[in-house]
């Protein structure tokens, strides 16, 4: 059992205050350092992972945190992505860009919700199917808009003449700071007051009522934040990708947000920074692999991590803590664990029940 | 569910991307910014071989067609590196090598795909798809990589001040339209007909080429319908158009499992039209015979490819040359060719080789040179009457196409509309 005391040990020794903060500021420095040395190619990667890292973090918002099947993110994402593209095309300001595309994809989500939030379980899977199913023929015939399915390009993320920077630097760490000012934003709504009604929401409704919460109120608030947060991806994808057209909100695009939003880890943070991960680099890897087997390869991975980590990816450590703590092998942790406040060692001892 | 949020917390989300960052460094180094004077061989090209990448949809709705863009030059730089080589303008022989990339029709996925290998290709050609062709199209002209010879017919590609390091390879919609207005225009009678179209760009490309084919004749519309590419089901439409007993019924579609129940919804009508089908969704065994289209009827399309399911061709020296390759080399993609798309990349195979041929340096730009200036080269698998030209501006390699009649197998050239 000596190595099960070294991982404990190992365990308690990242557990101290310090040294989490030393990790976090070193990981910072790389994160900041990493494209000036990186070759290009792979800061795109980097930085196309930050765009679905975004939009699966909207996703958990609605769905990992509120428990509502949502089938319809992509839409969100497009449409970010579309009024991002038209509203680059004339010439305005790249900040009013940057609000119009978050402001507008917020309004159609509050819409969406004010009508789809009184439906419970299915019926709003149905509904959010319908946004992206509606909205690829609708942006092949609005094509003053958004350039018929031959689609619309707008490059306005070349990096400025005083940043001294490449275009692929300059696109990543637009794409890092919004990204990261995304993530603090939800990371701090799910874990508040806010957080912990989702949570009460998603569990039971009739409690819920009961608590004074409007659980109609809380599922439209969460799939509003849930549509804003897709619109900062879609901004976040015209910075990448520089092009959308119809297919960018195809359907089975939602389902592959899905997918990843279950493999990082459903009503997780990381989660959805894995989810990301997956999104963009599992393609390239199977492509690398078997150009004409990369559905097969997909299939096969997805269904082997969910068959190992039920709980997606994020859930990795939880069952490794489990393993290498001694006396806990075995516990569950409770629900308790899942109210959105960090446990502290004690209260981990406690809601860990053999 | 249970959530963990436990020991190792929110700086987690840093330090993981950060791992990401540092495991993907282990690509290697940032490469300084080596413009690459005229002199230098390009990337992807080396003494002895030189690398080409498609990037194509080999997964999803349009994989058949993807795999056959993929499938149709394997067979044939496969076939010619067996036989010692390709010999290049420069004197020196090498191998070409195709890597295939699938994009899923994901424009995200396609940018991505040119991201990570526009350095280690000489260039992409081959293709499928108007969006994600597109969606890497201006990253190519930065990046000067030739993007050449692509499957869509979006004219683009084929603009030489817009698109300097692109040529598009099949006809535009428009030329299609165009070939089927006129011979109908030239049957000098009194035609009615009947539009289905897309209702997109593609669609109205058909039509306005169409238009202009017929302008000035005595061909008459007499009824005009569009459908959009996700409809399930375009039954309304074709009863209208039924009601109008027009004698032609020019059906812009390129949805295969469409234009089989149009087919066959039309027949249950009781309208029995000559049709017009597009060269992508016109396949005898993918789309008139599962639908059991009467030849009696005439169907149309037109094409610029020998077709190797007609018996006509059956003891072609292309065709049984194109086959016998396509079965030794392509088995990974496919080795039947129920799309055109297989046929095309035959032929952007063989074109390729042309500019290959005229290259003088091993250089991008050089290559773009030669590949601008081919003219009157027929293609093996082309149609007599269709030849490759490159050096038209605004019009793709071949613009050209011959109009076919459907006779129970495979199609034989139409001399006129009757």
């Amino acid at each position: 059992m000596a190595d099960d005391a070294d991982g404990a040990r190992l365990l308690d020794f990242l557990q101290r205050k310090w040294v989490r903060v030393a990790l976090a500021g070193i990981a910072i420095i790389v994160l900041v350092a990493a494209p000036l040395f990186l070759p290009i190619h792979t800061n795109q990667s980097l930085a196309r992972i930050g765009v679905f890292a975004v939009s699966v973090l909207g996703l958990n918002v609605i769905m990992g945190y509120t428990g509502q099947v949502s089938l319809g993110q992509i839409f969100f994402l497009g449409l970010g992505a579309y009024v991002t593209a038209y509203v680059v095309n004339a010439e305005w300001n790249i900040a009013a860009v940057f609000l119009l595309a978050v402001m507008i994809t917020g309004a159609a989500g509050l819409i969406v919700a004010l009508a789809t939030a009184r439906l419970g379980g299915l019926a709003i899977a149905m509904v959010t199917i319908a946004l992206p199913i509606v909205g690829v023929p609708l942006a092949k015939r609005m094509s003053d808009f958004t350039g018929g399915s031959q689609g619309t390009s707008a490059r306005f993320s070349a990096a400025p003449e005083w940043s001294k920077l490449d275009n692929d630097q300059w696109q990543y760490y637009v794409v890092l700071v919004i990204g990261a000012i995304t993530f603090f934003l939800v990371y701090n709504f799910v874990r508040g007051k806010y957080g912990r009604a989702l949570q009460i929401v998603k569990e039971n409704e009739a409690v819920a009522g009961s608590l004074g919460i409007s659980p109609y109120r809380y599922k439209v608030l969460a799939f509003t934040i849930a549509a804003v947060v897709g619109g900062v991806s879609g901004f976040l994808y015209m910075v990448v990708v520089q092009y959308t057209s119809p297919e960018t909100l195809s359907f089975h695009h939602s389902i592959d947000l899905l997918a990843s939003m279950v493999i990082g880890g459903a009503g997780s943070i990381i989660g959805s920074l894995i989810g990301g991960i997956y999104y963009v680099l599992v393609p390239n890897f199977t492509n690398e692999v078997a150009p004409t087997l990369t559905s097969l390869i997909q299939g096969a991975l997805l269904l082997a991590i969910l068959f190992m980590l039920p709980g997606g990816i994020a859930s990795l450590p939880q069952l490794l803590h489990r393993r290498l703590s001694p006396g806990r092998a075995g516990g569950f942790v409770s629900q308790s664990a899942s109210t959105g406040d960090p446990p502290s060692p004690a209260s981990t001892k406690q809601s860990v029940s053999d | 569910m249970s959530i963990y949020r436990g020991p190792i917390g929110a700086s987690s989300i840093i330090a993981l991307s950060a791992t990401v960052a540092l495991v993907l460094a282990g690509c290697g180094g940032r490469a300084g910014s080596g413009d690459g004077n005229g002199d230098e061989a390009s990337p992807g090209i080396t003494d002895d071989s030189l690398a080409l990448g498609v990037i194509t949809p080999l997964s999803g709705a349009t994989a058949a067609q993807g795999n056959c863009t993929v499938a149709g030059l394997v067979a044939y730089f496969g076939d010619a590196n067996d036989s010692g080589g390709i010999e290049f303008g420069d004197g020196t022989t090498r191998e070409v090598n195709v890597e295939a990339f699938d994009d899923t029709y994901d424009p995200q996925k396609a940018l991505s795909a040119f991201q990570q290998n526009y350095d280690s290709v000489f260039g992409f050609t081959s293709g499928l798809g108007t969006p994600t062709n597109r969606a890497y199209r201006e990253a190519a002209i930065d990046e000067e990589v030739p993007q050449v010879l692509v499957q869509t017919g979006d004219p683009i590609f084929s603009d030489r001040d817009d698109s300097p390091w692109q040529l598009g390879f099949i006809p535009i919609y428009q030329n299609e339209g165009e070939a089927f207005g006129s011979l109908l225009a030239e049957a000098e009678e009194d035609l009615t007909v009947g539009i289905l179209s897309q209702n997109d760009d593609y669609g109205e490309g058909y039509v306005e080429g169409f238009k202009k084919g017929i302008e000035g004749s005595d061909v008459e519309i007499v009824g005009e319908h569009t459908y959009e590419a996700t409809d399930t089901s375009v039954d309304a439409q074709l009863t209208e158009l039924a009601a109008t007993e027009a004698d032609v019924f020019f059906n812009a579609m390129s949805v295969a499992p469409l234009v089989i129940s149009s087919i066959e919804t039309v027949r249950e009508l009781g309208w029995d039209p000559s049709w017009f089908l597009p060269s992508n969704t016109s396949s005898p065994d993918a789309i008139l015979e599962p639908s059991q289209a009467d030849p009696e009827d005439g169907f149309y399309t037109v094409s610029f490819a020998k077709a190797p399911q007609s018996p006509q061709y059956e003891d072609d020296d292309d065709v049984v040359e194109f086959l016998d390759n396509l079965e030794t080399y392509s088995s990974a993609y496919t080795t039947s060719p129920d799309y055109p798309h297989c046929m095309w990349s035959y032929m952007v195979g063989a074109t390729l080789e042309q500019a290959f041929s005229d290259m003088t340096e091993p250089t991008r730009e050089n290559f773009m040179e030669a590949l601008s200036d081919i003219s009157d080269f027929q293609a093996p698998l082309m149609l007599e009457g269709t030849s490759v030209d490159t050096t038209k501006d605004g019009q793709p390699a071949v613009s050209e196409v011959v109009v076919q009649r459907y006779n129970g197998t495979g199609y034989d050239n139409a001399e006129s509309f009757d």
